[in-house]
């Protein structure tokens, strides 16, 4: 048996040398530069790094942004994989092509979709002054707003298909037999949906907040160089500053932040799933 | 015959030929660069128009060459040399003046000669840099784009920083070369200098573009979105565009102009240079050759409105009578780019 596992594990050898090479390899590169000094090993650029207003206000753009756009991504999932789960047939084909479709759509063409939508004389300006919601034209381009709808929209499908894996795995008998116990509607969910669908939720959320923190085209076009974002800076310090240690800086703390929500969300998951 | 396909599929054959097609499919694109007659030129993105229907089949008919353009800004494409320094893919590289300086410190070009180039020598005698380092094709004149629905043109430019023009503005950002023509308009106004002195006057510059934001929609770094609003009328002026992008938009009917404020414009600087140690280095001087000479010169310099370097040539761009040209100085500016970078993204984000 144990002949038999070692002779699978070997399978795993050509995904493993790839991701040594070509992932972890420039990582283990880029995180000594950012320590290297001219002296031997230095903390100082993270000490400036952390030190500058700029880069405390960009840092903390990235990590707010992040978050609003895991929340409503959240927002709009969590009822999206319930219809789905419960979807058959042609509707569930329906859903998915809904869901999948619009990712082989690149984001420039989206963001010239969205620059449309989100104009002064564009569809949304129009309908809230028609309505009578608005007197004149709101601004919505380049603004952090528009810049959470468009990444949600982006990262959608990463939120939706791991809830929707685990609402389909949901046992439909527990809700019913609890409401033949009494439970009210907001009980039954609070106590026995939601707690059960909590490992998707955080699944789906570790996805959606990696890819929006580490997100560089979509900020770019949607709010401009006026709003920076982390990868933003770290493009800039390479390309334009030639400032390689001040990169190697910051893409050192956007990984730590990767490292740190999957780690915590591996660690939720299997809180979540002890108490399932 | 289930024993045979059995056998044609054995570990070993399997293994072989995956190892085949990995060395293969690694290898293929050396292989087919190294003997084919291809090319592959770095340019600018907005270049893409004219380097496909104009560059690219008159370098097939001519000397031959397939060419691939990758299109992207100057900064891109220095990274790119300079990341690949041992081993060069790009065999020429157009960019600008600022980053040509930085690729001749990098010791990343080799020098254009009238020996194997012969057609610089019909070059105005300011278009060729340092003892032929690169050397300038075209030159586009950069001044205030607008929108003709919105605006009947702007006279000034001061007209930039007018009150009335909230949120109307947008600018280029620093990393982009045009982004300079702000900054320079920027320090004119707030030194009360002409532009060839006031272009030393940085920290009144930056304190001038203090009083722009305001009016600034956003600052971009991708050229071709900010022109779009500007063509859908979401903003009535996009500062420091250039003759060789807003004026063929104009010609096609759409609602743009490039004004020429009274206190001057500036020359936009197109160069063109040999990578040093780059593949195909005799095809790739017969494509310089090609491009400073007189039809390449005649053809690009009608299709992006732009002056050629080429002093037998006469087609191209109407530069506005009566406005002075400037041209700043690029070594001051490349050798404070960076310093100026990181100002101007504080001073715009903060």
């Amino acid at each position: 048996m144990i002949m038999r596992l070692d002779r699978i594990g070997l399978l795993a050898v050509p995904g493993l040398a790839f991701l040594a090479v070509i992932y972890a390899l420039p990582l283990v590169l880029l995180l000594f530069k950012s320590v290297q000094g001219v002296d031997g090993l230095t903390l100082i650029t993270y000490i400036d790094f952390f030190g500058d207003e700029f880069n405390q206000v960009v840092l903390w753009r990235t990590l707010r942004v992040a978050l609003l756009t895991t929340l409503l991504a959240l927002a709009i999932a969590y009822p999206t994989a319930f219809a789905m789960a419960r979807a058959k047939g042609i509707w569930l084909n329906v859903f998915l092509v809904a869901l999948v479709l619009p990712m082989s759509l690149g984001v420039i063409v989206k963001a010239f979709a969205w620059s449309i939508l989100f104009r002064s004389n564009g569809f949304l300006n129009t309908s809230l002054q028609s309505l009578g919601i608005t007197d004149e034209p709101i601004r919505m381009l380049f603004t952090e707003t528009a810049l959470i709808i468009g990444a949600a929209n982006v990262f959608l499908p990463f939120m939706v298909l791991p809830i929707y894996t685990v609402v389909r795995q949901l046992n439909r008998n527990l809700p019913e037999a609890a409401s033949s116990l009494g439970a009210t509607p907001w009980f039954r969910f609070t106590r026995v949906t939601l707690p059960l669908t909590l490992p998707g939720v955080v699944a789906g959320s570790a996805f959606t907040f990696s890819l929006a923190i580490s997100m560089y085209v979509i900020p770019s076009l949607i709010v401009g160089e006026r709003q920076q974002t982390l990868s933003m800076l770290i493009a800039r310090s390479f390309l334009y500053l030639r400032n390689e240690p001040l990169g190697s800086t910051i893409s050192a703390v956007l990984l730590a932040i990767a490292i740190f929500v999957v780690l915590f969300s591996s660690w939720l998951a299997g809180r979540l799933g002890a108490r399932k | 015959m289930t024993y045979k396909t059995a056998r044609a599929l054995t570990r070993r054959t399997l293994l072989k030929t995956s190892a085949m097609a990995t060395v293969g499919t690694l290898a293929a694109p050396s292989i087919l660069r190294a003997q084919s007659s291809e090319l592959v030129i770095g340019c600018a993105g907005s270049h893409t128009a004219w380097m496909e229907t104009i560059v690219a089949p008159h370098m097939k008919e001519t000397i031959g060459a397939d060419i691939l353009f990758e299109g992207t800004k100057s900064s891109v494409n220095l990274e790119k040399m300079s990341s690949n320094k041992d081993a060069p893919y790009l065999s020429v590289v157009q960019m600008d003046d600022p980053v040509m300086i930085q690729a001749v410190e990098a010791d990343l070009l080799t020098p254009i000669t009238p020996d194997a180039v012969p057609n610089m020598t019909d070059l105005r005698t300011d278009a060729t840099h340092m003892d032929g380092m690169w050397c300038n094709y075209v030159q586009p004149w950069a001044g205030i784009a607008y929108n003709t629905d919105k605006t009947d043109g702007v006279a000034s430019w001061s007209a930039l920083w007018e009150p009335a023009n909230a949120g109307q503005i947008i600018i280029p950002s620093l990393q982009n070369t045009e982004g300079m023509w702000t900054l320079m308009s920027a320090a004119m106004l707030g030194s009360g200098l002409p532009f060839s002195e006031a272009q030393y006057e940085i920290d009144a510059a930056f304190a001038k573009l203090e009083e722009l934001k305001p009016n600034l929609l956003t600052v971009y770094s991708t050229m071709s979105q900010a022109f779009n609003l500007l063509e859908q009328g979401e903003i009535s002026m996009l500062s420091g565009n250039f003759s060789s992008y807003t004026l063929p938009r104009k010609a096609e009917g759409v609602p743009v102009d490039l004004a020429a404020p009274a206190e001057g414009i500036f020359a936009m600087p197109s160069g063109i240079c040999l990578v040093k140690g780059g593949p195909n280095p005799e095809l790739a001087q017969a494509y310089v050759n090609e491009m400073l000479g007189p039809v390449m010169q005649a053809a690009i310099a009608d299709f992006a409105s732009s002056v050629p370097a080429n002093t037998t040539v006469t087609a191209g761009a109407v530069v506005p009578e009566g406005v002075q040209i400037y041209a700043p100085d690029w070594a001051f500016v490349a050798s404070n780019r960076a310093e100026w970078i990181d100002r101007f993204d504080k001073l715009m984000a903060l």
